[in-house]
């Protein structure tokens, strides 16, 4: 893996809340802090996964990448080009480069739109391609490499004729017809059957190899992201608390939360019916417009101490091998093992249920 | 790519067919656009356009004459209204003297409205009129008339005749009945065509047969002349649809005012309709400041009212039709955008608007490729509910005497009937073509936009 | 010893009767429900399951209809009952639903209590405060605190709005609750967190439910056992062990279903799937019906319908591989 294509440096959202008349009286405003100070860096070819619960941030992140919406503070770098204010014909040319691949690919297609003219739009945007012949070859080509074959037969449907699956091969096809450097998926494969959902993940994953894509993966799922990525950052309101290669994240977590996360998943082996599940975590997400001081995780942490909440939030350092965690106290929550976890956990699950 | 278009509407139109109130309003569609095409042989009266207004135009015809079609229904017809040309021309050499007769075969359940006789003169000229009916009676009118140029003498029964008419029967009736008429008021035309019989005055029954009106013209001098003469029978009823107060023709005046009723709700909708959709999605698509910016200029539109700007503006400038559409136009637009701009809110969400974002498409590219066309069925039914709108409010406006008086329209029709209280007097014929002329052009474009909707929104349809 | 059954459907035959033709959504499916159990239903979409759950409360989606077969629900046929007797005895009496999506079915202008108070009313008469008095027990039950009656559906998160459909789907005391994709929308710390109630549920008020989900790594965790539908019939139908044990399904759809679950503590370069999308059920194909997608393909899978036949006990299988003749 060379230098990384994307950097991205304490990137910060946050949006403005409607604010009351008492607020605005005593000139107040509250923000939701939807990403809240995240570094990440990208490299080439790998496949990047962020994961967390909804209202993490991590769509938002995703967007910010993609320049959808304006980023409040921090840096972005794509290939080494600052692309954190860039606009105009700047913008249209960062677009061309990161692509984004929906959670719903049937609400990411105008119903109106053909299959072709779906895929022509990107073309016809950027002007890419000496006339519609060539373009058209190039359609065609896509529609092959993504598996809707023949092309003619699926080239005149509207997106309503598409099974799911089709439907994300046919919005992965429209974000590859410029080439990009890196391709941004939000949830792909959350709305679609479980049976598919392999398969459109294996032919991403494929097209990656093939073509030496680069992905950031973003979603709620841990276990295909365990499959399908080579490094995961896991988001908690608006920040990343761990961070690693994506096995190591899955196997050898760190942070309380992860260990949540991973808890938290059904896994399809017999023999668990009759237990409870033993889920590490206590209370509900918080808002983001209220994240809670110091560690942000604290308030529903089984293993908070008074340092927690006291001090500065802790960072996300790096503990080895790529593997960083921002939390104090990770070392003695290991050392704590699994017996204590368990009897302290279910205990805590049966009183918060 | 112009194969690939005929393709397209091809398809489009196989697709169509199958939608029947489509068709239903293709179909009329057709019918006004024939109305429009064959205007001129349509027309029975030919210069309509130009005349509607000219009393002097329709002084020929009946006043509230009803539909000719009314007599399919009634057991007792209507006589229906002639021209009679005259017959037995006789010039006598030398003395300067021209008879001539105009039969008139009467046969109709009731009588016409009045008899005319119509002569255009010049010089002195003295003249005989002999009306004698088929029961051998007749009435005899005298006039001696002179002018230096030409001139158009009108002899009518109903304003004329009166007492002579009344002399003619008077015999027939009851003595003392007779005696207690005033001969000024009664019913001239119906006793002139009723049976010489007790009652004739007040309730007459008609008498059949040949009536003959014998002319007989004396011209005094060497520059006197007969230029011409004809008899007019106004008719209980006259032409397709009937005649109003101002004795004008009804389905000539309808016909005429079918390409105005086209010209002015089609352009005012497609104008204002265009416009409005345009704003209202820039509106809701752009939001933030733009937005309500272009909230507060809406605001200004809708709350300045029409018609006292139109009033003003038809004093400065001559009242035009054209001038009309415009002032129509500049404020018709506002009525979409609200609809609109709350539909672009719920589009903009969708995510294929921000896909098109990620994929760099312009806002021009967005607004017109991906917004707008979602929004065809929704303009094709406002353009369809502007159209009657468009139409009346030219109405009302030629109403305060402000509108195009060079032109016919259906609404300056309806608006005449009103005015002239045809509700109340039961004209019907009067007030329900144009009405229903003015409903099926609103229909026509409901139906046509439905249809539209349907095809164009593939979520309706199936695979 | 078998517990006894509550609930037992015999041959239930559901067709949608659209334009296009006839579809075959629900096809001769028999099976039952011991007391105190839950059994899982898993499926591709447009399997048939979500139709099968509507029909076990009497009351098909338009243009929806039973055609034929028995549901027992303690030992009575409720499709011989008249729709009144069916509201009045059977729905949310009996035999209650949580919809997918329930949660956002909560009114939002009103408070919990009173469209929990509503539910009650339709079926019971009572005292007010008595009214009261059970509605608290019941969101104790699904872990919430009294104070959530007060509450508009705005104020509480996605898992305790699934809370407090569970409880109101609870509150009738049905002896059978049938859940259609209870979890998809939440997160999975809320997911868990529900599917622990479940668990605890059952053992509290020894209420039966069925599940219905598309996730087989869902139904490992709740449900005893587990009923796999393809295109409207019965896949395969076993214990929990019989299903996620060592030996694994016996049917190559469950087993190819099971393969193209993730698994999360397991490294795997390469996911399975299966090929091929579900049949149209208009004209489903002839034999087995999962046979154009069948890796194992026998000769006369495409030509003879398969029967589903025990081949252990408890454990049913339709497919012509697993019987030995």
């Amino acid at each position: 893996m060379s230098e990384p294509i994307l950097v991205a440096e304490n990137l910060t959202k946050w949006f403005p809340v409607k604010r009351s008349l008492t607020q605005v009286v005593r000139h107040e405003r509250t923000w939701v802090r939807a990403v809240d100070g995240v570094s990440f860096s990208v490299e080439k070819g790998e496949i990047f996964g962020l994961v967390g619960e909804s209202g993490c941030g991590k769509t938002t992140t995703g967007k910010l990448v993609m320049k959808l919406l304006d980023i409040t503070d921090g840096t972005l770098k794509l290939q080494g080009e600052d692309v954190t204010h860039i606009k105009g014909a700047a913008l249209a040319q960062h677009r061309r480069h990161v692509q984004m691949i929906f959670q719903d690919p049937y609400a990411s297609m105008n119903p109106r739109f053909t299959i072709e003219e779906v895929l022509m739009e990107p073309l016809e945007i950027h002007n890419v391609g000496k006339d519609r012949a060539e373009r058209d070859v190039w359609v065609r080509e896509i529609l092959e490499e993504v598996k809707l074959s023949p092309p003619d037969e699926f080239l005149v449907r509207h997106p309503h004729m598409l099974s799911g699956g089709q439907r994300q091969r046919a919005a992965t096809a429209r974000t590859l017809m410029l080439n990009p450097s890196l391709i941004v998926a939000d949830e792909p494969v959350s709305m679609i059957d479980l049976s598919t959902r392999a398969e459109i993940l294996s032919m991403m994953k494929q097209l990656q190899r093939e073509m030496g894509l680069t992905y950031i993966y973003i979603t709620h799922d841990l276990s295909t992201a365990r499959y399908f990525t080579d490094r995961l950052a896991v988001m908690y309101l608006g920040k990343i608390i761990e961070m690693g290669p994506a096995g190591t994240i899955i196997d050898k977590a760190l942070h309380p939360y992860t260990m949540a996360l991973i808890g938290a998943v059904c896994e399809p082996v017999s023999g668990k019916v009759n237990q409870i599940k033993d889920v590490p975590i206590k209370g509900e997400i918080p808002a983001a417009t209220n994240i809670p001081t110091g560690c942000r995780f604290h308030p529903r942490c089984l293993y908070s101490v008074a340092e927690c909440w006291q001090e500065e939030e802790p960072t996300l350092d790096d503990i080895g091998g790529g593997h960083r965690v921002a939390c104090r106290r990770y070392k003695e929550i290991e050392r704590l093992g699994n017996a204590a976890r368990t009897s302290e956990a279910s205990l805590g699950l049966r009183r918060t249920a | 790519m112009k194969r690939d278009r005929l393709a397209q509407l091809r398809s489009f139109w196989s697709e169509f067919r199958q939608v029947r109130f489509g068709m239903v309003g293709v179909a009329l569609l057709v019918v006004f656009l024939a109305l429009v095409i064959f205007e001129r042989p349509l027309l029975t009266y030919r210069d309509v356009n130009s005349r509607w207004r000219d009393m002097m135009y329709w002084t020929d015809s009946p006043r509230y004459a009803l539909p000719v079609w009314v007599n399919w229904f009634t057991s007792k017809d209507y006589a229906t209204s002639a021209v009679i040309q005259a017959q037995n021309v006789q010039e006598a050499e030398g003395v300067r003297r021209t008879t001539m007769e105009f039969p008139y075969e009467f046969k109709a359940g009731r009588p016409p409205s009045d008899v005319l006789l119509q002569l255009a003169l010049t010089g002195q000229v003295s003249l005989t009129l002999d009306i004698v009916r088929p029961d051998g009676r007749s009435v005899t009118y005298q006039k001696n008339t002179s002018s230096s140029g030409s001139q158009v003498l009108r002899i009518s029964v109903d304003q004329n005749l009166r007492e002579r008419v009344f002399q003619m029967v008077a015999s027939a009736e009851d003595p003392a009945v007779a005696a207690s008429r005033n001969p000024k008021q009664i019913n001239s035309v119906g006793v002139l065509f009723g049976k010489a019989q007790p009652g004739v005055f007040s309730d007459p029954q008609v008498l059949d047969g040949t009536y003959v009106l014998k002319l007989d013209v004396t011209l005094v001098g060497a520059t006197a002349k007969l230029d011409s003469a004809k008899v007019i029978v106004a008719g209980g009823v006259s032409g397709i649809l009937g005649t109003d107060a101002q004795k004008r023709d009804l389905w000539s005046g309808l016909v005429a005012g079918t390409k105005w009723a086209l010209i002015i709700g089609l352009l005012t909708s497609i104008i204002s309709v265009v416009v409005g959709v345009i704003y209202g999605v820039a509106s809701g698509y752009f939001g933030g400041w733009i937005d309500s910016l272009m909230n507060r200029i809406y605001e200004v539109f809708v709350s300045i009212p029409l018609l006292p700007i139109l009033i003003v503006l038809s004093a400065v400038f001559k009242p035009s039709i054209w001038i009309m559409i415009t002032m129509m136009c500049i404020f018709f637009w506002v009525g979409p955008v609200k609809t609109v701009r709350s539909i672009a809110l719920q589009l903009k969400e969708n995510a294929y608007i921000e896909a098109a974002q990620g994929l760099g498409a312009s806002h021009r590219r967005i607004l017109f490729k991906h917004m707008i066309p979602q929004l065809v069925p929704y303009a094709f039914a406002s353009m369809a509910l502007a159209v009657p709108g468009a139409i009346t409010y030219e109405a009302s406006i030629s109403l305060i005497g402000l509108g195009d008086a060079t032109v016919v329209t259906w609404g300056q029709i309806l608006f005449d009937a009103y005015s002239s209280g045809a509700v109340l007097q039961g004209i019907w014929w009067w007030i329900v073509p144009p009405g229903l002329a003015i409903a099926l052009m609103g229909m026509t474009f409901a139906f046509i936009g439905f249809a539209m909707d349907t095809i164009l929104n593939p979520k309706l349809r199936t695979r | 010893m078998e517990k006894e059954r509550v609930l037992e459907v015999q041959d239930l035959e559901l067709h949608y009767f659209t334009r296009k033709g006839v579809v075959k959504a629900v096809d001769k499916l028999s099976f039952f429900l011991r007391k105190g159990e839950t059994l899982g239903v898993v499926g591709e979409s447009g399997c048939g399951k979500t139709t099968m759950g509507t029909a076990l409360l009497n009351m098909p989606t338009p243009p929806g209809r039973i055609i034929g077969g028995r549901i027992l629900l303690d030992g009575q046929d409720i499709l011989k009952l008249s729709e009144n007797e069916v509201r009045r005895r059977v729905r949310w009496e009996t035999i209650a639903m949580v919809f997918q999506g329930a949660m956002n079915c909560l009114t939002p202008v009103y408070t919990i209590e009173k469209q929990m108070r509503e539910t009650l009313q339709q079926h019971r008469t009572m005292e007010k405060a008595e009214a009261k008095e059970r509605m608290k027990n019941y969101l104790n039950l699904v872990g919430l605190s009294d104070d959530v009656l007060r509450r508009y559906p705005h104020e509480l998160s996605g898992g305790m709005k699934q809370r407090v459909v569970i409880a109101t789907a609870l509150f009738l005391e049905p002896k059978v609750i049938i859940c259609d994709e209870p979890t998809t929308a939440l997160d999975v710390v809320v997911q868990a967190q529900i599917i622990n109630l479940l668990k605890d549920l059952k053992e509290q008020v020894g209420v039966s439910f069925i599940f219905i989900t598309h996730d087989l790594s869902i139904e490992a965790e709740v449900s005893d056992r587990i009923l796999v539908m393809y295109a409207g019939r019965i896949a395969e139908m076993g214990t929990n062990a019989q299903i996620y044990g060592p030996q694994g399904p016996a049917h190559p759809y469950t087993q190819r279903l099971l393969g193209a679950t993730p698994r999360l503590h397991e490294e795997v370069e390469e996911l399975a799937f299966i090929p091929g999308t579900p049949p149209d059920l208009i004209a489903p194909p002839e034999g087995c019906r999962f046979h154009p997608r069948c890796p194992v393909l026998l000769e006369r899978c495409a030509q003879d319908d398969v029967p589903l036949r025990e081949i252990e006990p408890d454990h049913m299988v339709a497919c012509w591989r697993c019987f030995d003749e």
